[in-house]
């Protein structure tokens, strides 16, 4: 374990001594996600003039909107800096044969293409998130219970967790069919789906796909729970979704692992 | 090339030439096609999936209606929204130049753009029969996902609006296609003066997502004030080009925009497809000078 | 004595789906795409022992480099086993990958972005070796391939035959039992290939490391190795060792003629084998069983100012079997 970790360390001082390196694309880059963060938050604050609560009676009025955007934030930038830059590189290295390399290591092979490469500027928009979490919470009547602190950073966990799990299995995805496009493309839409609370998925059609996106692909999950948690009050349904939130997490790291030993062992490697 | 009526000079004529040109745009044409059939898992999940976004917006704003007692936002109702952003996608389909500018700017770059500079075929035109080629082939692919869509969600359409109003809907269409090409090159020939223009690229991008009606109609914008006395933001947004990429030709077919009114607009986006038309011509020509002049 | 790889009638095919051609075939390609199943390795059997030096001799796609995947645990098989220090290769256990090493010519295996020095550090933490005797046979086989300078420098800036010299090295850092090369002198210089060479036979030699490279270089083969394994159409053609292919599959030799002067025509060709006359200079190809009685009566020929009497190049002769087609094939295990 401590192998692990010592070998991570390694990948992230590389890869943060790379961005010091090239200081200004570094910063072109934070610019960048802070640039498309605060279009939708402007959005969002225009959506407010014309309504005091997205869906009646769910709770998400101005200020635990905010907060759910701010967790939002937080969990997207934790995958975007930690996970998805060793994922995109994976459609190279099938192409390249780098995939060998990595397969003939005593080293799991899971960890290595996963984790491999840092992108510090993601970070930007978590810390961001950050602040804007603090800034709802100030103006919020509710205000968290001990408790709701305690849970928040385990939601918060399981949420990367979730969304760590549906990269490997696009990654997986890529090792069977090499290059794909759409591949990320989905991610991006997948991901859409969690942007706004799940009431908001009501009625005949969005009751079903609400249900589908807790319960098949848990992807409402991630967000929604610690948002909840920190931003609404803690009672009744709440425990259930932090529940459903652990379970969740845990079985989809289970279900993406087996999907991912599964790809590699029908790997077919590029042509010599 | 024989059989081909020529001068008397014995030089190909003008008829001739179109003849090889139709003939060259025939070919890419079915190349861009094949390459399009070529990735078939992307081709028939990637058409598809361009809709998901617009499923979450129109999700949300019916729960932002939910909780508010008004009937409509900014004169949209609840079925209005709907239909406005399938109508943005359509707008989409003719302005979006993906990697219009990009390209250039990468030609530009390295060096492969001399050969345009040599030769005697002009580069913008000859970038404006593949970008038709391309939609051409995009429509035709694209045109089963769009109508079954659209068929789906025909409840949420107005009544289908009169001759006139389709006429300009559709005049608005061809315009905003000529106005997202021109926008798109004239800021790829900006490599000519910028070694990164990516980050040029990408402020335009921002400004456009806000500002085009991609993310909401821009008539939400009229409760905004801009500091001025009695000017919204919406009032300003209304004389810029990057509305016509997305929001105009939705707003004109759901009747949003009519009259005089209609008609001042179509004249202003006519207007800016000419300015970008000169801004094109001039960066192209004082860009290749400046190219040459450095060696390249 | 037990052998380091013991393979039996391993085969790999692969199911390719063919592109379509023209706009018919990619609308058409919508919905049915015609496959066919690629052979790439036909059922191979074969045992190497400690030490050996191996090379598998064969021209592009003849399957060699799939063998060797297939060894190494990158790829599993469609038929057959293998066992390769006591391990199944394709199970990819921990105590398999940590005694034996993979190195790709042209292909990367060290980290781009981090200098060699860095890489090697977490080669060592990868490998859990131990930190003295790492860093002990570091220095020593950087000294070996002179990289020393070039350790600091990120991978990406050096040329590919100081990044194949440096690869060399990491394969070597947790001292493997096997090393496995894949085309490792393809794209290098002359100079850079003699030192590989050198390098490969001084650590053969001296750790008894079993060594299995794969090429299509009759040059790397030359300088190496005895024994030669030549896969042809994902068959084995031969396996034995590099001297009795000569034997094996040569049926003449090659006599070159200097003569005073132009031989008169229908001189040469009454010996009744197929000559080349340049000028003075005649090239006879003669059965090997004629030429002890048709050489004294060339040399009574007049004129004959020199005369030599050569084996048919190897280049030749590997290149001939590289053309065989399947059904000719006669397996010979020799040496």
């Amino acid at each position: 374990m401590g192998r692990y970790l010592s070998i991570f360390r390694t990948f992230a001082r590389a890869c943060l001594v790379r961005d010091m390196t090239f200081r200004a694309n570094f910063l072109l880059e934070c610019v960048t996600s802070l640039g498309w963060m605060s279009m939708n938050l402007a959005f969002y604050v225009l959506v407010f003039q014309f309504t005091p609560e997205i869906g009646r009676g769910t709770g998400w009025t101005r200020e635990p909107f905010f907060a759910f955007v701010a967790t939002g934030l937080i969990i997207n930038s934790i995958v975007q800096a930690l996970f998805m830059p060793s994922a995109e590189e994976l459609t190279d290295m099938v192409r390249t044969g780098g995939l060998d390399a990595v397969l003939v290591q005593p080293l799991d092979a899971q960890f290595l293409l996963s984790m491999h490469r840092v992108d510090f500027s993601s970070f930007a928009n978590g810390l961001v998130g950050c602040g804007l979490l603090a800034w709802a919470l100030a103006r919020m009547d509710h205000a968290p219970s001990p408790t709701a602190w305690l849970l928040y950073p385990v939601l918060i966990l399981c949420g990367v967790a979730i969304l760590y799990s549906l990269v490997i299995m696009l990654a997986a995805a890529t090792i069977l069919l090499g290059r794909n496009q759409s591949l990320y493309d989905f991610w991006f839409y997948l991901t859409n789906f969690s942007r706004y609370p799940a009431e908001i998925y009501a009625g005949p059609w969005g009751g079903p796909l609400r249900a589908l996106c807790t319960f098949v692909i848990p992807i409402l999950l991630v967000v929604n729970v610690p948002a909840r948690v920190i931003a609404q009050p803690l009672e009744g349904g709440a425990w259930g979704l932090v529940a459903l939130a652990v379970t969740a997490a845990a079985a989809a790291l289970v279900t993406s692992r087996l999907v991912f030993q599964a790809a590699l062992a029908k790997y077919r490697s590029a042509s010599s | 090339m024989s059989g081909l009526p020529t001068t008397a000079a014995g030089r190909p004529g003008p008829l001739a030439e179109l003849a090889t040109r139709l003939r060259i745009w025939w070919t890419m044409l079915t190349i861009s096609l094949e390459e399009r059939l070529a990735y078939r898992g992307d081709f028939i999940l990637g058409t598809a999936m361009r809709f998901l976004p617009i499923v979450t917006q129109v999700f949300l704003w019916t729960a932002v209606f939910t909780a508010t007692t008004r009937s409509d936002i900014a004169g949209y109702s609840r079925t209005d929204i709907v239909a406005y952003y399938l109508l943005t996608m359509v707008t989409r389909a003719f302005s979006s130049m993906p990697g219009l500018a990009g390209g250039i700017a990468r030609s530009v770059r390295d060096g492969s753009i001399k050969k345009y500079l040599v030769q005697p075929v002009d580069y913008v035109s000859f970038l404006l029969a593949a970008r038709i080629a391309h939609k051409l082939v995009y429509y035709a692919v694209a045109i089963i996902p769009f109508a079954a869509v659209f068929f789906v969600c025909r409840g949420y359409f107005p009544p289908v609006p009169d001759a006139a109003t389709i006429a300009a809907f559709s005049l608005s269409l061809v315009l905003s296609f000529l106005l997202g090409f021109l926008m798109e090159a004239t800021l790829g020939m900006l490599g000519f003066w910028f070694l990164e223009v990516s980050s040029i690229i990408f402020a335009y991008m921002l400004v456009q997502y806000l500002l085009s009606g991609h993310m909401f109609p821009l008539d939400m914008l009229a409760g905004v004030p801009t500091g001025f006395a009695g000017v919204s933001v919406a009032d300003l947004v209304r004389w810029l080009p990057f509305e016509y990429t997305a929001y105009f030709p939705a707003a004109v077919w759901l009747g949003k925009i009519r009259g005089m009114e209609l008609v001042r607009s179509l004249a202003i986006e006519a207007a800016w497809v000419v300015v970008m038309a000169a801004a094109c011509r001039l960066a192209w020509w004082r860009g290749t000078r400046r190219y040459s002049a450095f060696g390249g | 004595m037990n052998p380091v790889i013991a393979v039996e009638g391993l085969a790999k095919e692969y199911r390719v789906y063919d592109k379509p051609e023209g706009l018919a075939a990619s609308v058409k390609s919508l919905f049915h795409r015609p496959s066919r199943i690629v052979e790439a390795l036909k059922g191979v059997s074969l045992t190497v022992g400690r030490g050996e030096f191996v090379a598998l001799l064969g021209p592009n796609g003849a399957g060699k480099t799939t063998f060797l995947k297939l060894l190494s645990g990158i790829i599993t098989p469609t038929r057959g086993t293998a066992r390769v220090l006591g391990h199944v290769p394709w199970e990819r256990a921990d105590e398999f990958r940590r005694r034996f090493a993979l190195v790709m010519g042209q292909r990367n295996q060290l980290w781009w972005d981090l200098p060699a020095a860095e890489s090697f550090r977490l080669h060592q933490e990868i490998y859990r070796l131990e930190p003295a005797r790492f860093a002990r046979i570091r220095d020593e086989l950087v000294d070996m391939l002179g990289v020393k300078k070039l350790m600091l420098q990120p991978v990406r800036d050096l040329s590919l035959g100081e990044r194949m010299k440096l690869e060399l090295v990491a394969a070597l850092l947790h001292e493997p039992e096997i090393l496995f090369l894949d085309e490792p002198t393809i794209g290098l210089d002359v100079v850079a290939q003699h030192t590989i060479h050198e390098f490969l036979r001084h650590v053969q030699a001296e750790r008894r490391t079993t060594v299995m490279l794969t090429t299509h270089y009759m040059k790397d083969v030359a300088a190496l190795c005895e024994r030669v394994v030549v896969i042809t159409h994902g068959d084995v053609l031969y396996d034995g060792s590099l001297a009795q292919i000569v034997d094996r599959f040569t049926t003449h030799k090659i006599v070159t003629l200097d003569l005073d002067e132009p031989p008169e025509p229908g001189r040469m060709e009454r010996f009744g084998f197929p000559c080349e006359i340049r000028g003075p200079q005649v090239v006879l190809r003669i059965d090997r069983s004629r030429i002890a009685d048709l050489l004294p009566e060339i040399l009574r020929t007049a004129g004959v100012r020199d005369v030599s009497v050569e084996d048919v190049p190897l280049e030749e002769i590997v290149a001939g079997l590289f053309r065989a087609a399947p059904a000719e094939r006669a397996v010979g295990v020799g040496a």
